[in-house]
């Protein structure tokens, strides 16, 4: 097994306190992308 | 007064409807046909896989909530389709099957004003040799019944592995032309991360055996992505997760045929090979129902309604992988000979796929198909449901509302291992979905910033968070419809 992801890196994408943080930021971001509006491609172009 | 037909009860079935009826006054009706009894939220099927949840939790039964909420629903199959009503049927209509109760087997003619196609994909299992879930230790997890069984099939795995067995574990795509790599490559992870639970992983050499020409491919031509401060390719990021979790990899594989234990495939280098196992969750290839279609006078038009899945205005003109534009993918997902029919979600073909086609030396087409999740199946649908709104509303034709998915984004939040605590996840967003890159001709077709990857337990928690909402959602809860598709 090749230890990709260090140790440190690990800790930070388990750590339950810096998660939630991350949860909130993710939480609105793909809100953001996703709820940010579609459209066509035709006109635009 | 106008009739609304939807066709299917997935996600975009279910959209389409619920929005149509959230909007629409009673004088119209709203009617769903659909074969299954219950809904399901298909994603959260990979935890139905590894055992971390029921089937009872990912599904709940429609009808009552169609009643309460005035959506007629028939428990029945569309057979064929007849867009110009035929002699003795003036109105355009669909033949449709009861497939329960004292009307099994039935036929009836449904008419209708609107037709909204929300069929999804027929799961091809037998355009490979073999490929059926449950037999040759080969399983899925695109139902809740085949995850059920996918689970059984792990769980008595698990039991031989703590008895001393060494296994091995083959997870992908079950055909060359398969879709949905992302299903798969949840699971991959979620399987190992059950092992390690269950104190077995040494015991299992895991493989992931795909169609994909490069890891984290999925179908969308791999991504250039932000991840924390850096830029990286879609592969390193896939392969970076896979190393770190000794997975092995086998790519460019058109799975051809199963024998028990024994997955057989071609690869783009044109060299047959196969790879033994004791335990496959292979995903079959998506195709069309296989209707029919016919005019008034019952002369054969299925040329005109399907093209295996259902015409829509997209740009279907065959050209090379280097003409292909974002202006080839449909925005209002209507069928050009027959403007009351829509095809949203899965059920529209696509122009094209979204990753570069390859042959393999043999001439075989190795390629995924173009994927198309549950947020734009989602958003789709609720576009259609919107313009036979404002069409209804406004006494002529509206198709103002357009959604293609060269101009639209997606998230997919594939889970990584479950747990509270332990669990994890890989987030990725990509904007656009079809990459233009005439846009962001630097960037892989692709917007750096709003595509990016983040892996960790909140990845985990998003996921489940999604699980509630959307059943919450498709539940018609108090104020659903302010969760976006
Ligand atoms: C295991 C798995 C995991 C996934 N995970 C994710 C994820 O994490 N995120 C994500 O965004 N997407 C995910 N997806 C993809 C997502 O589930 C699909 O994009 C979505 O279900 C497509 O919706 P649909 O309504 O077009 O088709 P479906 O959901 O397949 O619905 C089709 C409907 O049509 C009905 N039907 C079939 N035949 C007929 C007929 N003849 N007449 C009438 N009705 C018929 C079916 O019973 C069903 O109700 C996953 C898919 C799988 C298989």
């Amino acid at each position: 097994m090749t230890q990709r992801i260090s140790k440190y890196q690990r800790f930070k994408m388990m750590n339950p306190i810096l998660q939630f943080f991350k949860f909130i930021y993710l939480s609105i971001k793909v809100l953001i992308i996703v709820a940010g509006g579609h459209g066509g491609t035709r006109q635009v172009n | 007064m106008a009739k609304i037909v939807v066709l299917g009860a997935g996600i975009s079935g279910h959209v389409a409807a619920s929005h149509l009826r959230r909007k629409l006054s009673r004088e119209h009706e709203v009617l769903v046909v659909s074969p299954n009894s219950n809904y399901q939220w298909i994603p959260s099927n990979i935890w139905v896989g590894i055992g971390r949840m029921s089937s009872k939790q990912i599904l709940f039964p429609l009808e009552p909530l169609y009643k309460k909420k005035h959506i007629g629903y028939k428990q029945a199959k569309a057979v064929t389709f007849h867009p110009e009503g035929d002699k003795t049927e003036a109105k355009p209509y669909v033949l449709v099957e009861y497939v329960v109760g004292d009307k099994k087997g039935q036929q009836e003619k449904v008419t209708y004003d609107y037709l909204i196609n929300g069929t999804g994909p027929k799961l091809n299992f037998e355009a490979t040799e073999g490929l059926n879930p449950g037999t040759n230790k080969t399983y899925s997890v695109c139902t809740y019944t085949h995850a059920d069984h996918a689970w059984e099939g792990l769980h008595a795995l698990i039991q031989e592995m703590k008895q001393g067995k060494k296994t091995k574990i083959l997870i992908g795509t079950g055909h060359a032309k398969a879709t949905c790599q992302g299903a798969a490559f949840e699971y991959i992870l979620n399987v190992e991360q059950e092992l390690r639970r269950h104190k077995v992983r040494d015991m299992a050499e895991i493989t992931w055996i795909s169609n994909e020409y490069q890891l984290g491919d999925f179908g969308m031509d791999g991504m250039l992505l932000s991840y924390g401060s850096m830029t990286m390719k879609s592969h390193e990021m896939i392969e970076m997760i896979f190393e770190d979790r000794d997975i092995k990899w086998i790519l460019g594989a058109g799975v051809n045929k199963i024998e028990d234990g024994v997955a057989h495939y071609e690869n783009l280098e044109g060299e047959y090979k196969t790879e033994t196992y004791d335990f496959a969750m292979l995903i079959p290839s998506f195709s069309g129902h296989g209707f029919k279609a016919f005019d008034k006078n019952e002369n054969d038009i299925t040329d005109k309604l399907f093209k295996g899945f259902m015409i829509v205005d997209a740009d279907y003109t065959p050209k090379p992988y280097e003409e292909w534009s974002v202006q080839d993918w449909p925005e209002t997902y209507q069928n050009p000979s027959y403007k009351n029919i829509f095809a949203p979600g899965i059920a529209f073909a696509p122009p094209h796929s979204i990753s570069k086609p390859r042959k393999s030396k043999n001439g075989t087409d190795i390629t995924p198909a173009p994927p198309r999740t549950g947020m734009p199946s989602g958003i789709t649908a609720k576009l259609v449901a919107d313009n036979i709104i404002d069409t209804i509303k406004n006494g002529k034709e509206s198709l103002h509302h357009k959604g293609s998915m060269g101009n639209m984004g997606a998230a997919c939040i594939a889970s990584a291992g479950y747990g509270l605590t332990s669990g994890s996840g890989v987030s990725i967003t990509t904007y656009p979905i079809v990459p233009d890159y005439h846009k962001y001709p630097k960037t892989q077709g692709r917007q750096l910033g709003k595509t990016f990857g983040e892996i960790g337990l909140a990845g985990h928690w998003l996921k489940l968070a999604l699980h509630y909402a959307f059943i919450y959602k498709a539940k018609m809860r108090p104020f659903w419809w302010l969760i976006p598709e």
